[in-house]
């Protein structure tokens, strides 16, 4: 499958602290990649470094070919990476409706965003009945929806998401999995953060392993699965 | 009760809506950046000036009809908004939460000299052609300025409207407002979303200062900071970044304004408003249409300045710097050694500021207070027949218990309620002794206060007065010192950095808090009184904001907390530009200039703070 994002060897750095050392991955076309690790590992700094939220020292990132290092997030967004956020961080206040059409916020062909609303709203039925509602005012399962939906509205060819399972119930997290493949079924890629390796796992197609900034495990999905090395990186213990 | 009911109630109910409907033009602009950039604008006030003098411009030197001058008067506002975001606002890249908020005081003051060099320190009148005639309701009336202010403030509260919920950047200024890293992920451009809001606030400020002139007829360069202030009671009436809340805090305020006049007299109209927001803060710090009493969280419990470390000038040095200061009488230069008197003032006063700024946190913008306190009371003690010895010594005392009582109130807030608070405290103290006639003499001030004589001996002339001010600055700094490198300046110390945890060590922070500002207290009610005796002549303005902000400036420039630093820098701060006739002319200028500099490249100040 070609690649739609490359991180090629990418170093970052919080003030003297590396965060990333030389880290490389690639999320191909229509593909669930997760990329897991425990605390500090690096992972959500992985994610602001894709969303030009925080700019890698070195190294470069490379959307459909192109390098995108260092663009300002605004360019990023309209290049085709939509993201959802770590907690969801909807805008609470404001209704459903106007939460999806920030999603299509950045984009440029105003004129589609209308049709694009009905289509993503074919995929989640249960946001049609709510569109007036205050986003806030819904349940954590139903925020996560909204945010997947708002996510779409952007037309990406890439959505991130960031621990789409953090703070929700077992009963949920199956929910969100559903969720999550739905999305994907459009032809739009997922690259997912997560601490809940084997959940991600189950339904991605492809993983790394991050480790205090360092990729110390990749591989298909299925055969991660089986690794029992994922226990000791999550557990802390020496990998081989 | 027969005398108030027929007091013209109606009356009195329609100018407190129409003043209101002015409060509430500010309070939108104040509140909608408060929600965006979690900042209390301190330029706004200046922008309602800059406003009411396009106005002029339009309206009386070109003679254009109301009708084209209020979008030109938008149009300006709108720019000179802009203007503050991209100059002032965005190099700062959120470094610190105070360092914007004093970067726009300084804009403020640049703005508001700017004003004064174009048009003059005096007020100006603003006829603007009105028909004749009036509407009778009841027993009382209204007429077409009421109408078309009140018009005009609702058509721009309309078109602020339509533009937040009716155009695309609005929504993203709505979604900026409640989860800035959300929006920015969506692709909002921030900078954007910022000076869109800057400039709309610009626009309906200008505005809101044509109406006042066209209100009253007249418009007056030296009224930014009261209606500035106004504005803010309004938002912490309304809860700080709520829209629709300002509106109301604007239209409440009017009514209690113009009611309190009805039924108390003219000359406290600004108490009210103090009053109110004291009030507000203690009671609804959230504002009248919030839920919750629970102030919302703000991250920073202390100076919220970063801390650096401070250089420490070795012994010998400030040993040697203080054997040159005592020298300068001796370059037989009067003027040098009056100008220098007062920098070192003006340097006690800053080492009071910097000991509760840098140390238990309380950024305080009303620090002249303190001064006016010591001011009036060594004036009022010694002119009833106290010795100045005595007299210097009580005031100072007196600051100290009243200032720290006063003080009191905002030892539990946080944040931009610290400024707020301090800054209200600061404007009540000047309002009472305005109000308080029988005590302080009103607005004629307090004459013939005596001159520095302590026990027999002359500190009036020129050296000896200089002598007396650097030893005491001597004296203060060396026991700040001590008792910053003391248990208890640890303890401060402690509290700064993190209220919470501190008091969950059994610190109750209320008592170190006040043990800070009473020793505060008294060195800067010390460095009042001594002031009041030499000028011989006091009024309630003589400690001002300006003064404040003079001060602040000082203590930032010296680094938070750091004594030697405070000295050196009311030296440059407070010294240099008398000695230069051109930057004494254009003081706040300077003064302005210094701050914006001094936030945007070294908010730690020069010998970092401590």
């Amino acid at each position: 499958m070609k690649p739609l994002l490359e991180i090629e060897k990418i170093n970052s750095f919080y003030g003297p602290v590396q965060v990333h050392f030389d880290v490389s991955m690639s999320v191909p076309e229509k593909a669930i990649v997760c990329l897991l690790g425990g605390n500090a590992s690096g992972k959500s700094t992985t994610m602001k470094a894709i969303l030009g939220l925080q700019a890698p020292r070195s190294g470069r990132i490379l959307l459909e070919g192109r390098d995108i290092t260092g663009w300002p997030t605004p360019r990023i967004v309209r290049a085709g990476i939509s993201t959802v956020p770590e907690a969801r961080r909807l805008f609470g206040g404001m209704s459903v409706r106007e939460n999806l059409l920030m999603g299509a916020y950045a984009r440029d062909d105003r004129g589609e965003v209308a049709a694009d609303l009905d289509r993503v709203l074919a995929l989640f039925p249960r946001l049609g009945e709510r569109l007036g509602q205050k986003a806030g005012t819904m349940s954590g399962g139903e925020q996560q929806m909204v945010a997947m939906a708002r996510a779409l509205m952007g037309r990406p060819k890439l959505i991130c998401m960031d621990e789409p399972t953090m703070g929700l119930s077992p009963l949920f997290v199956d929910r969100v999995l559903e969720l999550i493949a739905t999305v994907n079924g459009t032809g739009v890629s997922v690259f997912m953060v997560e601490q809940n390796a084997s959940m991600a796992l189950r339904i991605a197609d492809y993983g790394y392993v991050l480790r205090t900034g360092r990729i110390v495990l990749e591989g298909p999905a299925k055969q991660l699965l089986a690794d029992p090395r994922i226990r000791g990186a999550y557990l802390g213990e020496n990998v081989a | 009760m027969g005398s108030i009911l027929s007091l013209p109630w109606f009356d009195f109910t329609v100018s407190g809506v129409v003043i209101g409907s002015i409060y509430a033009l500010m309070a939108v602009g104040l509140a909608l950046i408060f929600g965006v950039a979690n900042l209390i604008n301190f330029a706004h006030g200046a922008v309602f000036t800059v406003g009411a003098y396009v106005g002029w411009v339009c309206a009386v030197a070109l003679g254009l009809p109301l009708w084209a001058t209020v979008p030109l008067v938008a149009l300006g506002g709108g720019l000179v908004g802009a203007g503050i975001e991209y100059i002032a606002i965005r190099p700062l890249n959120r470094q610190s939460r105070i360092a914007p908020l004093l970067a726009t005081i300084g804009v403020g003051l640049i703005l508001d000299q700017i004003v004064h060099i174009l048009f003059g320190a005096n007020p100006r009148a603003l006829p603007v052609p009105m028909p004749g005639w009036r509407v009778s309701v009841g027993q009382g009336s209204i007429g077409p300025i009421d109408i078309t202010i009140f018009v005009t403030a609702v058509i721009a509260a309309a078109a602020l409207y339509a533009f937040l919920f009716r155009t695309r950047l609005g929504m993203a200024v709505r979604a900026t407002a409640q989860d800035e890293d959300a929006a920015k992920q969506m692709g909002v451009n921030i900078h954007a979303v910022n000076m869109a809001v800057f400039a709309i606030a610009g626009a309906l400020g200008a505005i809101a200062g044509l109406l006042v002139g066209i209100y009253y007829n007249a418009i007056d360069p030296n009224t930014s900071f009261q209606i500035m202030l106004k504005g803010m009671v309004a938002i912490v009436i309304g809860g700080m970044a709520n829209v629709p809340g300002a509106i109301g805090g604007g239209v409440i305020l009017g009514l209690i304004e113009s009611y309190g006049i009805a039924l108390f007299g003219a000359s406290y109209r600004n108490l009210f408003a103090f009053a109110v927001l004291l009030l507000m803060l203690l009671v609804k710090p959230n504002g009248l249409f919030a839920k919750g009493r629970e102030r919302e969280a703000e991250p920073m419990t202390g100076t919220f300045v970063i801390q650096s470390m401070p250089v420490r000038p070795p012994g010998w040095l400030l040993a040697l710097g203080v054997a040159a200061a005592a020298l300068v009488p001796l370059a037989g230069q009067p003027y040098l050694t009056q100008v220098m008197t007062n920098a070192f003032l003006y340097a006690l006063a800053a080492i009071s500021l910097t000991l509760i700024a840098g140390t238990v946190g309380l950024v305080s913008i009303g620090h002249a207070a303190l001064l006016a306190i010591g001011a009036y009371a060594s004036a009022l003690l010694t002119i009833a027949g106290l010795p100045v010895a005595l007299g210097l010594v009580a005031a100072a005392a007196i600051t100290a218990l009243l200032g720290t009582a006063l003080a009191y109130p905002a030892f539990r807030l946080r944040g931009h309620y610290v400024a707020i608070g301090t800054l209200a405290i600061g404007e009540i103290v000047s309002l009472v002794i305005l109000n308080w006639t029988s005590l302080t003499n009103g607005s004629m001030g307090v004459f013939g206060i005596p001159p520095l004589t302590l026990f027999g001996v002359d500190f009036f002339s020129t050296n000896p007065s200089y002598w007396l001010v650097l030893g005491l600055v001597v004296v203060f700094a060396l026991l700040q010192t001590r008792l910053l490198s003391s248990h208890l300046g640890r303890t401060w110390r402690a509290i700064r950095e993190d209220t919470v945890a501190a008091e969950t060590y059994g610190v109750g922070s209320n008592y170190y808090k006040g043990l800070a500002y009473g020793f505060a207290g008294f060195t800067a009610g010390l460095a009042g009184a001594v002031t009041a005796h030499q000028f011989s002549y006091i009024n309630f303005d003589t400690f001002n904001l300006l003064t404040s902000v003079l001060i602040l400036t000082i203590v930032i420039l010296g680094g938070l907390g750091n004594v030697t630093g405070a000295i050196v820098a009311a030296v440059l701060v407070a010294g240099l530009p008398e000695m230069f006739r051109v930057l004494a002319e254009y003081r706040m200028l300077f003064y302005g200039a210094a701050l914006l500099l001094l936030i945007r490249f070294r908010p730690r100040g020069l010998l970092g703070s401590g």
